[in-house]
């Protein structure tokens, strides 16, 4: 009997859980996980990147602890939005782990969180086929958001995500971010290569495709992720969130 | 406050155990809880007593047991018990207070203590979260246990 993964699964219960993941690291997963969550409504993000925490530095919540109540972790309250993180729990401490570990840490940590009447659970998960997508695919039956850049040794690393996924019975979503720069007059640049190897990848695995602008500006939003409302965040409210609810 | 998320913990895991084995009436349920926790015994088990109405638990006694881990540095190989690392415990409650991050989540234990003979945090804990260890039921009149 285990306590904390029965905790966890009822609070998922009825609620739509999307996993935003990639098994490449430094391709936005964290960016898109949160523009995604800001657009839905009734949503909450819970970090499952237990090493790193990004989600704190994008939202400005470094140093922040959660209030704990009856109800549990009380989630940090962006508007409409609640995060949970560990970095709620441990402060600005590095968190090392050994694998097991921070599978619990993971499932203590959505078995705790109060979810309340939350109509979507978006996970950010860390880079990679580890214990955190075992520990999610014990707790709910997660809708997958891949991500990716257009770069060739991107799409080639991420495909052993989707070939899971396909060996899982999943049809994830294929987001590419960083797809293109718009520079105007209807030019596009594409820094980081074409859209094909991304296409291909998608056609193999009958996924649909999101492309995803590079904004310069969102980096003078990093500490407050929840007040930018440009192009990215634009895509994913058109293109992402219909696919979600 | 985090007693009261510990006590839905052990009452939904119990309830769907008797539900599925057809048990109408738990007497009794067995939880280990690792020390290091220290969760408040009172609180938890207000907590339950609270929650566990209209349910096979109604009329359950909650008995906890608080379990000493026996910790090993798989960097040196050393085993090491709970008071040998007394000192970074203490620190740690001094830091952050009521709640604490082992107090929420005890298999943080590698994040925040270190072996002290290496200063590795490579260490692995016996008991690192909350388990059910017992549950007595009322069955034709006898009482059974469940391991």
């Amino acid at each position: 009997m285990e306590p904390l993964r029965q905790l966890a699964k009822e609070k998922l219960r009825g609620k739509k859980a999307i996993a935003v993941m990639s098994a490449k690291g430094g391709v936005g997963k964290s960016l898109v996980s949160a523009l995604l969550a800001l657009s839905l409504r009734g949503a909450v993000l819970v970090d499952l990147d237990v090493h790193t925490m990004a989600t704190t530095k994008l939202f400005g919540l470094e140093g922040k602890l959660h209030e704990v109540t009856k109800k549990g972790i009380e989630p940090f309250k962006l508007g409409e939005l609640g995060v949970v993180s560990l970095g709620g729990i441990v402060k600005d401490k590095y968190v090392v782990l050994p694998g097991g570990n921070a599978g619990e840490v993971m499932e203590s940590l959505v078995a705790y969180a109060n979810l309340g009447d939350a109509n979507y659970v978006v996970f950010d998960l860390p880079p990679g086929l580890g214990d955190e997508v075992l520990t999610l695919e014990r707790l709910t039956d997660f809708f997958p958001v891949v991500v990716t850049t257009p770069s060739a040794v991107s799409v080639k690393v991420v495909e052993y995500v989707m070939r899971y996924l396909n060996e899982r019975g999943k049809r994830p979503l294929l987001v590419v971010n960083m797809a293109y720069m718009d520079c105007g007059d209807g030019k596009v640049a594409r820094p980081f290569g074409d859209l094909k190897n991304a296409e291909d990848l998608a056609k193999r695995y009958n996924a649909p495709v999101v492309e995803l602008p590079i904004d310069p500006s969102l980096e003078s939003y990093i500490g407050k992720i929840h007040e930018y409302d440009g192009v990215v965040k634009g895509k994913v409210k058109k293109e992402l969130v219909p696919y979600l609810t | 406050m985090h007693e009261w998320s510990v006590a839905e913990a052990v009452i939904r895991t119990v309830v769907n155990w008797a539900n599925e084995n057809h048990v109408t009436q738990v007497k009794k349920v067995k939880v280990g809880i690792p020390s290091f926790s220290f969760l408040d015994v009172e609180i938890l088990k207000e907590a339950f007593d609270t929650m566990k109405s209209d349910s096979p638990l109604g009329k359950a006694e909650l008995e906890v047991v608080f379990k000493d881990p026996t910790f090993k540095c798989r960097n040196c190989g050393l085993t090491f018990s709970l008071k040998d690392v007394r000192d970074q415990l203490e620190s740690l409650k001094g830091e952050f207070g009521e709640e604490y991050p082992l107090h929420l989540m005890p298999a943080l234990a590698p994040s925040f203590l270190k072996c002290p003979k290496c200063g590795s945090h490579d260490i692995v804990a016996e008991t690192q979260d909350i388990t059910i260890d017992g549950i007595e039921v009322e069955e034709s009149g006898t009482a059974q246990t469940v391991g």
